[in-house]
């Protein structure tokens, strides 16, 4: 029988993550994966922690860190493995030769689609506002025909913004090309940028707009690799710096990590396993033996030591919402709901409040072993991460990839 | 949460298949998976709605395995196609494709004649839209089923059916011989069922959805009839096992598909499982040999890993190197047409150049026109696993 170290279920952020700790350890590894996780959705850049409760925005990630209440991930992690959690994510990305820059001792705001500032902790060096902050004039630049951004908008948002309003904005257009067929989106761009020939006309389309030396904020689309070859090639030709803003699904940067990541497991032997569809589990005395798939042929059982569970929350599938109750459907986890479905959701519009439903999810120890209502270790070798931890809503404190990180990391250092 | 509901609703409109899809990154002429499937799907339940691009998708099912709300998106793309010809007129092209198997009859009786008909006739094929350039097959000068004939196999009690398809019996019958000297090895005994037709998979994506589904209808009950009894069925295309085990439940309503589905193996997955059950020749012989290795996209979405580099890696001395760039473009016959042909190297290019790059001369892959199209875009040499499992099996007794 083949037996693994670490079954690692999704292929999530989180999921990535957690193997590639383990891996890293020298264990033997399984990711059964499903989908291509949020990441592509949701996108590269990885929040730590933005807002406090109240909406009032957290000095530093740090000091984020500090404030948390007691049924935070964060708090059960703590913050020496957060810290390493944050570095040994960065130490990937820099051996894969995809940087990413930032600390937990800052907070990078950083310019969105709409013309808005976003705290966010990490991100990659097409992301860096350093040359930003400093220029006296910047250019906005938008392609003809893409969707979902509005050059104009960034730049008439940005006088809005104090630290911005002294900026003189221009704002220019390059023509792609590339309206025959579908509409065209910042992927099409990127993907028109990762060509020798693309890259070759968009510069001599860019030579005509763009003066030497300007900051230039762009839409994502330095190309579609996890690598910096585009924005490197563009920089030199055109002595500009390029400034990506956030962006909006399918992901160029969320794309670009998964893609650096999943390259990561595969080079240190990790073993993927896709569209495997993890529906339940084998536990005796207290342990998991092996997790069970359902394809449409058959079931396929998977045997390991240990096994950490990062399929997501309410989206991803790693938690279902069913009438009065919420379900952990894989080892059928107690998840603590009100059973009076109208509490779920904090109903008052633009509350400045995290909303409990988006709080629900698995309790667990300092090591990420899933918990009972009186606080008692249920399974000891299961290790949970990721989005379906409860305590946290995301969305509202900016935590996302954050928490993803650090509870996937430290799930594999517990194992 | 299994796979065959086909509700275009499940569709969140999240846009992560636009990024997965191979044919929508090659070519700007098609809308896109969200877009082609589940967006005009519930369009076209209220009214017959056509969207020409349509044509461009390749049933590669990238998008299904990127998915996150588990949307059968190839497959509402085939079933949308099979409604747009259903009293359309269709092209000579189209049937000449799809009829893989009734061509290959028409000139069983002078196979040597069909290759070199074949050859000469490059310009008439190109003429009805079938690419000069592409790699189509060769017939084998024997079929599989007259070869298979021929051999004396040791009998034993243990019995395996094979499902050879189209393309073992008809193009590369030496996999079905390797894959019948492997079982023997193993103390197994081949039964190889005349009555088994194409699965249909190249009826399913030029349309011929009627057709695909009479030959199910045929398939399904020799299938049942064998896993009835006990006996696992075992397929070495995964176009095939993915037809047979996952698409036939997506695209018809026949009773036992489920039922046969659970004893329905690919090759190396069923070698893995006796593995697992210390039931495996384990005699291998060392190879001191290099490979590359590509999974195809309809293996990859079967979502049992990648057995066949699993398999190899019990091969003592074999190093085999999964290339992992992706799809290679030709999805059975979407590469061989003429106005498809392009895109399909396009889609392959990454395919080949890491190929290429690794320096390695032959790729072991478990699919047919996988094998067909990585020989042709990076001039290199081709082999299914079972083929160097069998090497390695003699190996040990020289
Ligand atoms: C629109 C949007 C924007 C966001 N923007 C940001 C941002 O800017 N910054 C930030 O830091 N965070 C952001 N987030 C949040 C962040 O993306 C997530 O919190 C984080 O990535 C979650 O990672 P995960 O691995 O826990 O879950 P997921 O990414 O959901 O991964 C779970 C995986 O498990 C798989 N799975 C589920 N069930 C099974 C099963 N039974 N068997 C096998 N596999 C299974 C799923 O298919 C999925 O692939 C955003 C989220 C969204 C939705
Ligand atoms: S089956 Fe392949 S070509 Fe068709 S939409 Fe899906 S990913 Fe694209
Ligand atoms: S990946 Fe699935 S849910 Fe997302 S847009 Fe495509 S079909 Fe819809």
């Amino acid at each position: 029988m083949r037996e693994y170290d670490i079954v690692v279920i999704g292929g999530g952020l989180a999921g990535l993550m957690a193997a590639a700790a383990a891996t890293k350890r020298g264990k033997k590894v399984t990711l059964l994966s499903l989908g291509s996780g949020t990441l592509t959705i949701g996108g590269g850049i990885v929040d730590v922690m933005g807002y406090l409760e109240g909406g009032i925005p957290a000095a530093t990630p740090s000091a984020g860190l500090l404030q948390v209440g007691d049924g935070h991930p964060y708090k059960k992690i703590g913050r020496p493995a957060i810290e390493e959690s944050i570095r040994f994510f960065k130490e990937i990305c820099e051996q894969e030769g995809y940087s990413y820059i930032g600390n937990l001792d800052k907070t990078q705001w950083i310019p969105t689609a709409a013309g808005t500032l976003k705290p966010t902790c990490l991100v990659p060096k097409t992301m860096d506002t350093t040359e930003l902050k400093k220029a006296d004039k910047v250019t906005v630049l938008g392609f003809d025909a893409l969707k979902d951004f509005y050059p104009s908008l960034i730049a008439k948002n940005f006088k809005k913004i104090p630290a911005f309003a002294q900026k003189e904005y221009e704002v220019v257009m390059v023509d792609p090309k590339l309206s025959e067929g579908r509409d065209v989106t910042a992927l099409d761009v990127a993907r028109w940028l990762d060509t020798e020939e693309g890259l070759a006309s968009c510069i001599e389309k860019m030579r005509n707009v763009i003066d030497s030396g300007s900051v230039v904020i762009i839409p994502p689309v330095l190309g579609t690799r996890p690598d910096y070859a585009v924005k490197e090639k563009l920089e030199k030709a055109l002595g500009c710096h390029f400034v990506e803003t956030a962006s909006v699904p399918p992901s160029i940067t969320g794309l670009r990590l998964r893609t650096m990541l999943v390259r990561y497991l595969k080079k240190n032997g990790v073993r993927i396993v896709e569209q495997a569809i993890v529906a339940k589990s084998i536990v005796e005395d207290g342990k998991c033996v092996a997790v069970i798939t359902e394809g449409v042929d058959r079931e396929r059982t998977y045997h390991a030591k240990s096994f950490i569970l990062a399929n997501g929350g309410f989206y991803g599938g790693g938690l279902l919402a069913e009438p009065g109750k919420v379900i952990e459907p894989i080892f059928n986890l107690p998840v603590e709901a009100p059973t009076d479905h109208e509490l779920w959701a904090n109903y008052s519009l633009f509350s400045s409040e995290a909303q409990p439903f988006a709080k629900l999810g698995l309790d667990v120890d300092e090591k990420m072993r899933p918990l009972d209502a009186d606080g008692k270790v249920l399974l000891n070798n299961v290790f949970v991460a990721g989005r379906n931890l409860r305590g946290y809503d995301f969305s509202f404190e900016k935590s996302g990839n954050g928490v993803a990180i650090a509870s996937g990391y430290q799930a594999a250092m517990s194992v | 949460m299994k796979k065959h509901h086909n509700n275009p609703d499940s569709c969140t409109a999240c846009t992560v298949c636009i990024a997965n899809c191979p044919v929508t990154a090659a070519t700007r002429k098609f809308r896109g998976p969200k877009m082609v499937g589940p967006t005009l799907e519930r369009m076209r339940l209220s009214q017959d709605d056509i969207e020409p691009s349509l044509e461009y998708c390749s049933n590669c099912k990238n998008c299904d395995m990127s998915c996150p709300s588990g949307v059968p998106i190839s497959t509402l793309n085939m079933l949308a196609r099979a409604k747009y010809f259903k009293n359309r007129k269709r092209s000579l092209r189209d049937w000449i494709l799809s009829h893989g198997e009734k061509m290959a009859k028409l000139s069983a009786a002078t196979p040597g004649m069909a290759n070199f008909g074949m050859k000469m006739s490059r310009g008439i094929l190109k003429k009805i839209g079938i690419s000069d350039k592409a790699p189509l097959p060769a017939y084998a000068s024997k079929s599989f089923i007259k070869l298979f004939k021929n051999l004396k196999q040791t009998s034993y009690p243990d019995k395996v059916v094979f499902y050879p398809g189209c393309f073992i019996n008809y193009n590369d019958p030496q996999v079905g011989m390797d894959f019948v000297a492997v079982m023997q090895a193993n103390k197994l005994e081949v039964i190889v069922e005349e009555g088994f037709v194409c699965c249909g998979s190249p009826l399913v994506v030029n349309g011929f959805l009627d057709e695909a589904e009479e030959n199910a209808k045929q398939n399904v009950q020799i299938l049942k009839k064998w896993t009835d009894k006990g006996y696992p069925v075992i397929t070495c295309c995964t176009s095939c096992g993915l037809m047979l085990k996952q698409e036939y439940q997506e695209l018809f309503h026949i009773e036992g598909v489920a039922e046969y589905a659970k004893q329905l193996y690919d090759a190396d997955e069923f070698l893995l499982d006796l593995h697992d059950q210390g039931r495996l020749n384990t005699n291998f012989g060392t190879l001191n040999e290099k490979y590359m290795y590509h999974a195809p996209c309809h293996l990859r979405a079967q979502g049992m890993g990648l057995p066949g580099v699993e398999l190899l890696a019990l091969i003592p001395g074999l190093d085999v190197q999964d290339a992992d760039a992706g799809c290679c473009g030709i999805s059975g016959n979407y590469g061989f047409k003429d106005d498809k042909y392009d895109i399909s190297m396009e889609i392959g290019s990454g395919l080949f150049k890491a190929i290429k790059d690794s320096g390695r001369d032959t790729v072991v892959s478990e699919c047919g026109t996988c094998r067909l199209q990585i020989g042709h875009g990076a001039n290199v040499k081709t082999l299914h696993p079972l083929t160097l499992v069998r090497k390695s099996y003699e190996a040990y007794h020289k």
